[in-house]
């Protein structure tokens, strides 16, 4: 492995922010990181689908929380769980991996359809579609309250995935102090991450990932020599879905309850912040990206306290998203391709 | 197999009032250089959009080897052999030179996700034949030496020159070139058209939209001259000179 100065620095800012959640917490340190790891690995996740989209195809997805949530909801709801107002059970449902498959399917499925309409459209016009179809979704789920639970959402579905949950993860969670249930996730998650990485590596060294970068270059050439546009955005876009929705399905069982509310624009923009930060258009990017956004969100709390004495929850909100977007607002000055991107395949000049 | 290539019928389109294009009929013949030239606005690039299905016609109809293309998208005409640069480079500037190449000479069954996916060895050994492919067409044109650089580094010229290599690297049967010698340094365009004449001599039937007039007049066999969408003359290169009706639309401008 090479190991360049961007990688170094990346790998010394990662190692600076979880070593700031020891120096700003006095007890409990390790359920503390272990929390924000599990986030960021979800996240992470989610900014690596939304790299497939914009990274690697050039498409302007700002409804990343919709595929996130439709992954979610079709997976919970094919496995027994109790949802609504009255907490009705249900329990009978599949197993939860072929649950899992099928939510991940139509979260691609669902790009598809949200694409066949909406993928002609070009840069700010298909951002402006795509954050309109994921609030349109939002509120569907929430009004079709007699399958989804509405704004009560569904709870009782995580046992369907913690019966898999493996003995030497309960004996790492009991002697660190942790919920074991959360350190299953985490551990789900980060071997998503893997698995998901090795498959993008391979296609987009690929000529498959070839044409996908020729269409984020031009689409009017890569029509102009023979290649249907429209097909490969499509099917970029069902990829980058499916792999939302997994990371969907990772956050439902991380909370243990599925909400409406978990799945509004506030959330694609968070994901956007972390792929922004760890590097457009790089395969590892999101997930440095994602750790250190985490710790940022996690210890505000410790850094909003070294500015103001006794700091109020606004006061800590405020800090909160004045840190972000003064990060990002740095990263665009003096590393505007992100911590892991590359100079020369500088992404955010959008035609 | 009739000579005409490609057959142009009533062809229309326009922009609010504004007829852009308006041609009554059009034949072009099989290994004919032929050119089209016109004043500014003229129309040139707007008929090429609507033959290469960039635009839609309002009406008429547009066959290719006796093929009907009026309807076609883009990609689908390509792949019937007719393929076109652009006015404006287009260039994938944050791809290797040598990218560039590869993913023109790729095929559609070549760039399959799921042949992707699966790391085919017929993928392995296609890749390897239009590398070489590649190399080959970069060789001619002389610009192999970039072929690891990305195309942005490219100057204007070099990237004319990446784009024809892209266009000729499927042997077209037609090449449509809007414009391949715009804001090229003389000593390149000389060049560009030696390959041009190169290409033609190879059986590849060549159309092309250019402004320098001279550089027409020198390799073309035939010239049409389009005025506010109107084909107002069709000719050798030396009637055009003497036409009246270009002098007045055209050449006269250019000495005012």
């Amino acid at each position: 492995m090479k190991f360049s100065i961007k990688g170094s620095l990346t790998i010394f800012l990662t190692i600076f922010s979880i070593f700031l959640v020891f120096l700003l917490n006095e007890d409990g340190e390790i359920p503390i990181l272990f929390n924000l790891l599990t986030f960021a690995g979800i996240y992470g996740l989610a900014a690596i689908g939304l790299n497939v989209h914009f990274g690697l195809t050039g498409l302007l997805n700002f409804g990343h929380a919709a595929f996130m949530g439709f992954g979610a909801y079709v997976t919970v709801l094919l496995i027994p769980h109790a949802a609504g107002r009255e907490g009705v059970v249900i329990t009978t449902g599949l197993p939860f991996f072929l649950a899992l498959l099928i939510g991940v399917i139509s979260a691609a499925l669902f790009g598809l359809l949200l694409g066949l309409p909406a993928i002609r459209l070009r840069g700010d016009y298909l951002a402006i579609v795509t954050i309109a179809a994921a609030e349109i979704f939002r509120l569907l789920v929430r009004d079709l309250e007699s399958v989804t639970g509405g704004v009560y959402g569904i709870i009782n579905f995580s046992s369907s995935l913690q019966q898999y949950r493996l003995g030497f993860i309960d004996n790492f969670a009991s002697s660190n102090d942790l919920n074991p249930s959360q350190v299953f996730v985490a551990f789900l998650s980060w071997i998503s991450i893997v698995l998901v990485l090795l498959l993008l590596r391979r296609l987009t060294n690929s000529p498959w990932g070839r044409a996908l970068r020729a269409v984020r270059e031009d689409e009017d050439a890569v029509r102009a020599l023979g290649k249907n546009a429209v097909w490969l955005k499509l099917q970029s876009f069902m990829l980058g879905a499916g792999i939302a929705g997994l990371s969907g399905v990772l956050l439902a069982f991380n909370y243990g309850t599925i909400q409406v509310s978990t799945f509004v624009p506030i959330l694609t923009f968070y994901v956007w912040a972390i792929m922004i930060l760890g590097g457009v258009g790089s395969l590892t990017g999101p997930i440095f990206g994602s750790i250190i956004f985490w710790v940022i969100i996690g210890e505000t709390n410790g850094i909003a306290q070294l500015i103001f004495e006794n700091a109020n929850g606004q006061q800590i909100a405020g800090v909160r998203f004045v840190l972000v977007g003064l990060l990002i607002m740095i990263l665009m000055i003096f590393r505007p391709s992100g911590l892991m991107g590359k100079k020369e395949e500088l992404l955010l000049d959008v035609k | 197999m009739s000579n005409k290539y490609l057959e142009v019928t009533n062809l229309k389109k326009s922009f609010g009032g504004i007829k852009a294009v308006d041609v009554e009929s059009l034949n072009l013949n099989r290994n004919e250089l032929t050119s089209i030239i016109g004043p500014n606005g003229a129309g040139k690039t707007t008929f090429f959009d609507l033959i290469s299905g960039f635009q839609d016609s309002d009406e008429g109809k547009v066959y290719l080897n006796n093929k009907n293309i009026s309807k076609s998208q883009p990609y689908a005409i390509a792949r019937l052999g007719m393929i076109r640069t652009f006015q404006l480079t287009k260039v994938f500037d944050r791809m290797t030179v040598l990218e560039n190449m590869m993913f023109s000479a790729s095929t559609v069954n070549n760039d399959s996700f799921l042949k992707s996916l699966a790391k085919l060895p017929s993928q392995k050994t296609t890749e390897k034949k239009i590398r070489d492919k590649s190399f080959e067409i970069m060789k001619e044109l002389n610009i192999d030496h970039m072929a690891n650089s990305y195309a942005r580094e490219m100057s204007g010229g070099q990237k004319k020159l990446l784009e024809l290599g892209r266009s000729i690297i499927n042997n077209p049967s037609v090449l449509l070139l809007d414009e391949p010698l715009a804001g090229v340094n003389p000593k390149l365009a000389e060049e560009i058209l030696q390959i041009i004449l190169n290409l033609a001599g190879k059986g590849i039937s060549i159309l092309m939209v250019e402004h320098n007039i001279e550089a027409v007049m020198k390799i073309s066999e035939r010239v049409i001259v389009l005025a506010e969408g109107k084909v107002i003359a069709d000719s050798t290169p030396e009637n055009i000179r003497t036409d009246q009706k270009v002098i007045e639309a055209y050449l006269g401008s250019e000495n005012e």
